[in-house]
This record gives C-alpha cells, sequence and structure tokens, in this order.
C-alpha cells in the first residue's frame, strides 16, 4: 500500500513519457515496467522462491526439530527429546568448540591471504585485462568436481604422496610427515584451498575503488608503504574484509563433507552430526542439530552485519 | 605502487605464485594420476601410463552413468543459470527503489547466502516428503540450488544498479521510449558485461553444488552425487581424467572468453566510451 | 479419407511392432530367454549399494530379458534412507538384511510369492532356515532367514519358518574379515585383536558405518578378551558402553589412521600404504590386488563377519511391472547374475545355477578353493591371479562355515547408534 505513495511521483513520469510510443497498447512487459506496483511485481518471483524453498523448509526444520523418531520413521510431536539429548551431551560441546575453530583458523588464514592475493592483484597488476586472466587462472581448479579434488588430496598428501616425496627428495625430511593428511592440518588447508577466493574477490571489489589520489596523498604527506597499508587501504577495505570473513565463516560453520573426507572421518563438526543423523533417518535429530548451527550462524552474521551496512557497499 | 617494482612486488609475485600452486595442487595431482596405467589406482605409485582411462571414460562405466548425469547436470546448471538471471535482473529492477517489505526480503536474501546448505537441502527434502511429493532434479534439487546462486545473482545485480548512470535511461524516456523499451535498449545493453558475471556464477555453484542435491535429487543423480555414489564401488582412475577434461574444457572456455574480451576491448577502445568503467 | 489414413497409421504401427517382436522373438530363441517384455517397455529402476549395482547386469537383463533396468548406486545408509523416506523413487530395493530389519516394518515393500521364483529350494539354507548346513549352528547377529519371512504379501511382521513370503530374495553375500598388507606387517596375523595392537598405531582403520562397524569391533574386543558378549548381534547398554570405550581410547592414543566409509576409500587408503590393517569387503582386496600390490583378506581364528543382500519390491508394484520383477528376480537366480558376481569374490544364492555360467577353474578357485589351474581375471580382464594361487579362506564352506555374526540391527540401536556418534566425535 505504501509502495504506491512512493512510487507515485514516478508512474506520472512514466505515464507523461508513454503518448510518444508507438501506441497506447499496455503490453505485459511494460505494465510491470511502470506500473504503480512495478518494484512488487518485480521482486514477486524471487521472494516466491525463497519463501517456498527457504522459509518453508527452514520453518519445517524447526517445526520437525520437535518431533519424534522411531529407528525407522518420525511421527508429529511436541517434545523436547532431541534438545535434551543434544545440549545434554559432552559431545555436542566439543563438537560445536572444533567447528568454531575450523571456522576461525579457515577465517584468519584465508583473512591474510586473501587480502595478500587482492592487494597483489590490485596495486601490482596494472591492466585489466591481466588481471582478469590471473583471477581467471585462479578459478579454474574450481571447475573439477570438489569430490574429484577432495580424493585427490590423498595422493598429494599422503604418506607416498607429491608432497611427502618431494619434501624427502630436497631433503628437507628423512620420514614421510604423517600429520600433512587426515588431520586438524588437512581439513583447514582444504578449507582454506576452497574458501581463500571468496576472501579475494570482494576484497578486490573495494580495493578497486580506492581513489589512488589518496595513496599519492598519503605519499606526499610522507607515509611509508607500511603506514598507507594500515592507515588507508586497510580501513577502507573492511567492507569488502567484512563480507568476505562472512562468506568464508559460514561456508566452513555448515560444512560436513570437507571435514569428512579430509579427516579420515576421524573428526566432527556440526554438520556431520546433521548428516550422521540424517542418515539413520533420526530427522528430528538432525533438524535439532540444525537449529542450534542455524542460530549460532545467524548470531555470528548479525554480529559481522552490525560492522558493515552491506547495502551501502554493493 | 606506481610504475616502480620494488621488493615487494617480487615478494607479492612470490606468494601470488605459491597460491597458484598450492591452488593447483590436487589439479596437478589429478592430471598426473589421470595417466595412470590400466592397472593403476587412485593413488600413488604410478602403475605405467597411459591413456587408457580417458578411453574408459567414454565406454560404459562399471556402476552409474557419468555421461547420463553429465546431461543432467548439465541441463540443470543451465535452467538454474537462466533463471538466476531472470529473477535477478528483475530482482535488481525491483530495488532499485524501496518497497514495502523491500529491507525484510533483503536480509531475506542475505540468509540465503549464509544458511548451511546442508540446512536447506535437509528442510527441502522434508517438506516434499512431507507433502508427499516426488523429489527430483528438476523440482525440489532445482529449487533448493536456487537459494544458493538467487544471492549471488541479486547482490551483483544490487551493485550494478547502485553505480547506474540513469541519465542515459531518462534521455531515452526524453526521446520517447517506452519502459521496456528502454530496457531493452539502454538498460540491457549496459548491465550485460555483468550478467555474463551472474550467469558464470549461476553456472558454476550449480554446476558443482552437492550439499544442496544430496537429499532434493531424486533417484536421479548429477553428477557430482553420480561421483560420490560412485565412491561406494571400485572407483578407477575414470573420474580422474574426468577431472583432467573438465580442466582442459575450462582452459578453452576461459581462452576463448579472453580473446572475445580483449577483442571487445579493442572495439570499444575505437569508441569513444567509458562505459567499461562503470562495468566491475 | 480420414479413415483410411487412419486405418493406414495404424496397420504401420502393428508391422512395426511385428518386425520389433519377431526380432526380439529371434534374439528369444537363441538366448532362451522365458519372455520378453520389449514391446511393452518396461523400466524397473533399481536403487541399490555399488556393491552390486552394475551396468553390466542391466545391460544383460535388457538382452536376455528386454526390460530396462536404471540402476542408481548409493551408499547403505542413502539406500536405507530412499527405501524409508521416497517410496516412489524405485521400483526395486537391493539392499542388505540388517537394512531389511530397519526399513521393513515403514511398509514400502511388498513380501513374494515363493512359489513364484523357480529356483527357490535351491537358494542356499542360510537365507531359508538359517543353516548352511543341517550340522551348522546359526551365528549372532541379524541372520538373514530370521528377517527373511512373513505372514503373507503384507506381513509388517518378521516369522520365523519359510512362509512361503519372502521379504527379499537374496542376492549376494559374503564372509568378511580383516584385510592386511602382508609386505608391510611382514609376520602372520591370525586374530580380530590385532586391529589394536600398538605395532600398527596410526596404521590401522575401521569402517565409519555404525551397523557394521560395531561388529567389527565387537569381534576385535572379544578377541582381546576384554569383552564377552551374551549376544555380539544384540548389545546391552553396558557391552556397547565398554565396546566404544576401548576403541575411543584406541582412537585417541592414535592406532587409527583414518575411517573409511565408502569402498573406495578403504581401496585407496591399503593401495596408497596408509593403512597396513583395517575392516574391508572382499572386493576392495580384490580392487587392491589388481593394482599389483599385494593384500590378503586374512582369514582368522574368532571366524567371519558375514552380511547379505537382497532385492525387495516396492509395496506400488502391480500388474505387469510386478511380473517384470519376478521375471527379473528369476533371472537373477537364473545363473549369469551369479557367476558374474562369483567371479568378483562374492557368492550367489544358488550357487548350483551359477557353475554353468563359470569355467571349471573359475568355479574352483572361487568357490571350492582349489588352487587354480589357469590365472584368474577380474570381469575387467585384468589378471588377478597366478596359476596356483588360492582363495584367502578357502572353500565356500570354510568360509560361510565359519561365520561369526552377521551384521546386525540391535535393540539398542538408537543408543549405539548415538555413542559410536560420540565415538567418531572423541
Amino acid at each position: 500500500m505504501s509502495s504506491q505513495d512512493q512510487t507515485a511521483p514516478r508512474a506520472s513520469l512514466t505515464s507523461a513519457a508513454t503518448p510518444g510510443t508507438e501506441a497506447g497498447k499496455p503490453s505485459l512487459a511494460r505494465r510491470i515496467l511502470s506500473d504503480g506496483f512495478s518494484s512488487w511485481a518485480l521482486a514477486l518471483p524471487v521472494t516466491l522462491v525463497l519463501a517456498f524453498f527457504l522459509l518453508a523448509p527452514i520453518a519445517l526444520i524447526v517445526v520437525v526439530s520437535f518431533w519424534g523418531s522411531t529407528s525407522f520413521s518420525i511421527y508429529p510431536a511436541f517434545i523436547f527429546d532431541n534438545y535434551e539429548y543434544l545440549l545434554g551431551s559432552q559431545v555436542t560441546y566439543s563438537v560445536f568448540l572444533q567447528t568454531l575453530k575450523f571456522a576461525f583458523l579457515t577465517w584468519a588464514i584465508t583473512l591474510v591471504l586473501g587480502f595478500t592475493i587482492a592487494y597483489y592483484l590490485t596495486f601490482h597488476i596494472h591492466s585489466l585485462t591481466w588481471q582478469i586472466v590471473l583471477f581467471l587462472l585462479c578459478t579454474i581448479p574450481f571447475w573439477t568436481s570438489n569430490i574429484i579434488r577432495m580424493i585427490s588430496w590423498i595422493p598429494f598428501l599422503g604418506r607416498n604422496g607429491i608432497a611427502n616425496q618431494s619434501l624427502m627428495n630436497m631433503g628437507v625430511i628423512d620420514q614421510p610427515l604423517e600429520w600433512l593428511l587426515f588431520s586438524e592440518f588437512s581439513v583447514t588447508l582444504a578449507f582454506v584451498h576452497l574458501y581463500t577466493l571468496f576472501m579475494v574477490v570482494p576484497i578486490f571489489n573495494t580495493m578497486m575503488r580506492i581513489d589512488k589520489s589518496l595513496i599519492a596523498a598519503a605519499r606526499d604527506a610522507g607515509a611509508n608503504g607500511f603506514q598507507i597499508l594500515t592507515n588507508v587501504v586497510i580501513p577502507l577495505c573492511k567492507p569488502g574484509m567484512m563480507i568476505g570473513s562472512i562468506f568464508v565463516v559460514t561456508l566452513v560453520m555448515g560444512d560436513f563433507i570437507t571435514v569428512r573426507f579430509m579427516s579420515g572421518s576421524q573428526i566432527a563438526n556440526m554438520g556431520r552430526l546433521i548428516q550422521n543423523d540424517i542418515s539413520l533417518l533420526a530427522y528430528p535429530g538432525a533438524a535439532a542439530t540444525s537449529v542450534v548451527l542455524l542460530i549460532t550462524v545467524l548470531i555470528m552474521v548479525a554480529v559481522m552485519l552490525r560492522l558493515v551496512d552491506i547495502r551501502k557497499e554493493l | 605502487m606506481d610504475g616502480k617494482r620494488g621488493l615487494s612486488f617480487y615478494i607479492l609475485t612470490g606468494v601470488f605464485i605459491l597460491f597458484l600452486i598450492f591452488l593447483y595442487g590436487p589439479t596437478i595431482t589429478i592430471a598426473i594420476l589421470s595417466f595412470q596405467g590400466p592397472e593403476g589406482g587412485l593413488t600413488f605409485p604410478m602403475r605405467g601410463t597411459s591413456l587408457h582411462w580417458f578411453r574408459d571414460l567414454f565406454a560404459e562405466q562399471a556402476v552409474g552413468d557419468i555421461w547420463g548425469s553429465f546431461r543432467r547436470s548439465l541441463a540443470l546448471s543451465m535452467m538454474v543459470m537462466v533463471t538466476t538471471i531472470v529473477l535477478s535482473v528483475m530482482g535488481g529492477l525491483a530495488f532499485r527503489r524501496r518497497f514495502a517489505g523491500s529491507t525484510v526480503l533483503f536480509y531475506v536474501i542475505i540468509a540465503s547466502l549464509v544458511i548451511p546448505s546442508i540446512l536447506v537441502s535437509l528442510g527441502v527434502g522434508l517438506m516434499f516428503n512431507q507433502l508427499g511429493w516426488n523429489i527430483n532434479w528438476y523440482t525440489s534439487a532445482f529449487g533448493a540450488q536456487l537459494t544458493w546462486t538467487l544471492p549471488f545473482g541479486l547482490l551483483i545485480m544490487f551493485a550494478v544498479f547502485n553505480r547506474f548512470d540513469r541519465s542515459f535511461e531518462e534521455a531515452a524516456r526524453d526521446q520517447g521510449a517506452n519502459p521496456w523499451q528502454v530496457f531493452r535498449h539502454i538498460v540491457l545493453p549496459l548491465i550485460a558485461p555483468s550478467l555474463i558475471g551472474v550467469a558464470l556464477f549461476g553456472f558454476t555453484l550449480s554446476y558443482d553444488e552437492f550439499a544442496r542435491t544430496l537429499l532434493t535429487a531424486g533417484s536421479r543423480n548429477t553428477l557430482p552425487l553420480e561421483i560420490y555414489g560412485m565412491t561406494t564401488n571400485v572407483t578407477t582412475p575414470v573420474i580422474f581424467a574426468l577431472g583432467t577434461l573438465t580442466t582442459v574444457f575450462s582452459f578453452c572456455v576461459i581462452g576463448t572468453f579472453i580473446v572475445f574480451a580483449l577483442i571487445w576491448q579493442k572495439r570499444q577502445a575505437r569508441r569513444v566510451s567509458d562505459a567499461g568503467k562503470g562495468m566491475v | 479419407m480420414t479413415k483410411f489414413t487412419k486405418r493406414n497409421g495404424l496397420s504401420r504401427r502393428t508391422l512395426l511392432k511385428g518386425a520389433a517382436a519377431s526380432v526380439t522373438a529371434a534374439g528369444a530363441s537363441t538366448l532362451g530367454a522365458p519372455m520378453l517384455w520389449a514391446q511393452n517397455e518396461i523400466v524397473l529402476r533399481q536403487a541399490g549399494t555399488g556393491v552390486s549395482a552394475f551396468n553390466e547386469i542391466a545391460a544383460k537383463a535388457k538382452e536376455d530379458l528386454g526390460i530396462t533396468l536404471e540402476i542408481t548406486a548409493l551408499d547403505s545408509d542413502a539406500v536405507a534412507q530412499r527405501v524409508a523416506t521416497q517410496p516412489n523413487s524405485f521400483d526395486i530395493a537391493d539392499i542388505e538384511y540388517w537394512i531389511c530389519k530397519k526399513v521393513w516394518p515403514i511398509g514400502n515393500l511388498q513380501a513374494m510369492d515363493t512359489s513364484r521364483i523357480a529356483n527357490y529350494d535351491k537358494i542356499v539354507g542360510i537365507f531359508r532356515d538359517g543353516k548352511l548346513t543341517p550340522e551348522s549352528t546359526i551365528a549372532q547377529g541379524t541372520a538373514p532367514h530370521s528377517v527373511g519371512f512373513v505372514e503373507g504379501v503384507d506381513g509388517r511382521e518378521f516369522v520365523n519358518n519359510e512362509s512361503g513370503w519372502m521379504t527379499l530374495i537374496p542376492t549376494i553375500y559374503n564372509a568378511d574379515t580383516l584385510g592386511i598388507r602382508p609386505d608391510l606387517i611382514g609376520r602372520p596375523i591370525n586374530n580380530w585383536s590385532e586391529l589394536l595392537n600398538p605395532e600398527f598405531k596410526g596404521k590401522a582403520s575401521i569402517l565409519d558405518i555404525s551397523s557394521i562397524g560395531i561388529m567389527d569391533m565387537a569381534m576385535v574386543c572379544e578377541s582381546m578378551g576384554e569383552i564377552q558378549y551374551g549376544d555380539k548381534g544384540n548389545m546391552t547398554r553396558e557391552e556397547i558402553d565398554k565396546t566404544i570405550a576401548i576403541f575411543t581410547e584406541a582412537k585417541k592414543a592414535g592406532q587409527f589412521r583414518a575411517f573409511w566409509k565408502t569402498f573406495d576409500e578403504s581401496v585407496n587408503l591399503m593401495a596408497s600404504g596408509e593403512v597396513v590393517i583395517q575392516s574391508m569387503w572382499s572386493p576392495a582386496i580384490t580392487a587392491v590386488r589388481s593394482q599389483g600390490i599385494p593384500c590378503v583378506y586374512q582369514p582368522l581364528e574368532e571366524g567371519y563377519r558375514s552380511w547379505g543382500g537382497g532385492i525387495g519390491l516396492n509395496a506400488n508394484l502391480s500388474g505387469a511391472a510386478l511380473d517384470a520383477a519376478y521375471e527379473y528376480i528369476n533371472w537373477y537366480l537364473s545363473g549369469w547374475v551369479g557367476g558374474f558376481l562369483m567371479r568378483q569374490g562374492y557368492y550367489s544364492a544358488v550357487p548350483e545355477t551359477s557353475k554353468d555360467f563359470m569355467s571349471e577353474n573359475e568355479w574352483g578357485y572361487w568357490f571350492e578353493g582349489k588352487e587354480a589351474t589357469a590365472p584368474i581375471v577380474n570381469p575387467q580382464g585384468v589378471q588377478m591371479e597366478d596359476v596356483g594361487a588360492v582363495r584367502d579362506g578357502g572353500s565356500f564352506y570354510d568360509r560361510m562355515g565359519a561365520v561369526a555374526c552377521w551384521n546386525a540391527v540391535m535393540d539398542e540401536n538408537q543408543y549405539m547408534v548415538r555413542k559410536w556418534n560420540e565415538f567418531i566425535a572423541a
């Protein structure tokens, strides 16, 4: 309703423009684009898709988290068993901490690495074409199925893998390093591999918009490279860093497949708890864990969004 | 930072090269192992070298149906890509002004981006199940994937329209163009380069999506699910051959893209235009 | 005029139909297939574990029966999930017996009339009265016969006799044990307890599928003398706690290199030398060996942990599709499939029909435990064994006669699963 008064002036503007067109026939497309509720009509498909495939399913998860289950079926109920078990088990907390630990480690590493790469592409590569070429070069490995790449880490990092063989040939080590594979190290490594680009893109995006004259001005004022970095570049890149952080943190928090493959199933995170329950048909249990994970992620994102006005930064 | 290349340039180039090696580590491993001899496995040591697994890729597999699932994945990614483009452009246009509920919708879009994919998968699967509907790659999986590609497409379009110069449109309108003509002849050409980005995101994110499809694909697998399914049986380096071919294919696509970009750039340079500036 | 074209069209169609029928009929007479479905375009969707989801079987079924078989390969949890929650996604479920115990009561499957199964009488005793030979004792766990029969087509309760209504028609089964790398271990391994021997610290693995893994654990704990189980296949909470505690301790001490969940992970772990001793499945051993890497499916004093799979029919199947499904099952048991699967190291439910589809050498090696008189090749034609090789564990009766327990679903299943998750997360 209020949409109408907001768009009223615009509607008159467009109608003023119409007489000159070929005919007064209001085609559907034209009506959608010009009518008072054009915004609403245009946003409707997206709204419907998200309502049906995001909001409704999530609502259902919340509902199901209170249902009961037998070993092969679920039944509607309103019980707290799932939460009771979840919150009453020591394992939940250690898994929860493990999940946060991976999120933090991956976040810290990808932030530094992503910033460095973005900085290099922005300030050391001068032609747009080369920037694009180098960036695309970074994306090619991601076109190969993640599962295949995950499997290939074993021959890369394993006892007889490329990494150990090269290190031994170079004489750096004389025993294969066991912790390269099936460890927290390998899980974090795979996360960094997967998600650094999610950090690079938004940081690169904000960095490209930094007015070069600001940097020149800082230099003229006698700032050295490091001071320019900390006083000019980093503050101006904060929004990009924040958006990248949102990506990386939420992706790591919700992962279940990377942890399983790269730890050789030996480490659990929240996603794996959910996946385990799902595979055992214990949907209510999975739903309860999902709700806890969802709340955690939403809180984290809300905090990060406080630090940056994402709408303004787009 | 300017023309002169100081020490920092060389250090950062080194970092970048190391990063590339790191990124390509698995790709290289896959490439090497895809040339395993006919008796070789998925791990080192190599048992001879051959093109056996590339040939095998095009023959029928003992288990599963790589090409069937590849076709489904391709079709699904195309569907997701086209839908993402259309809905993102519409959404982008909608968000050029505030409307009732726009803030709520905006945060729902953000939520769609941050909610773990396994939850969407579980939720959509459960919902279809409770409604008594069949899950299918072209219904439930399609919808589940849209919740992942749409936010990307929309955010890109928001960014594009935030920096969109309205004077072109107004000029066209003054010339008497109707809104559809304005969109078709002014707005669309200007946002076209960004649409390539949306398309690329939509396609790639959908093509390799595993978690969101896991519980929503129904009886016919998409490629990532198929590869995962293959691992329940004797898996051979044929999946590495597939990986290598994918990489070669991506190089070709991106190479073509760059060539086109260069040609386009030259053509743009010949015109007196700075339209390219507002693009990124 | 319209009448004429219509008739014309009709006659052309009948002509084509006739031609197709005669072609397929010619095929039928040479192959001796009992019935043909090509004209009706019968499609059966089979969901199963990768263990038996071979395209060769689908191709052969098409050739022999004219039935199009669409096979989807999944891991065992996913199959169970599909059978339980997506009854419209499959026509035939290829599942293990312990999964059957879990999903049968949901009612998405229908029992099969044994009078329509031609080779029913020849099915191995394990699947009928539970006894391999009349003298055999029945092993612990979810023995196939105990969940193999119900009362009538819609029966939901398992019955303890050959009621004439079978839940699953057995397809393949095997006796599992530990796989080892003899070249990297260098000494004989005779007991399940070796899995937790500190000698193999960081080089052992167990599978991360709770219902199967817990049984391997029980075999180990019993072999170590730590726990005496009342029934390994139906543990009490105390027994579960104790078992998991022993393994959690070992895990924390770094005994395990990894856990595996999919078949190829077990192959990769073994082939790459990451692991030298682990729970393993027979074809995985074959896969490692055909890479030229020594790997033994070590028979152990305590006996084997066994499993069996079978195909079940969707409750919604009826009419021509149901007839086709019966046709398919009869064909499955008639020998070709059995021979095909036995060459991969599994056993067929009706071994005697498979004999005709294997060479004497193959039959001797795979079933009778005799020395190979000619090289043994795998289904892809790659040589696996030289002349003189003997199958690990010996003959069918040696191996299936030494089964200590079956994969099982326990009364305390949910409790066990929770404990298992804790073990994985520990």
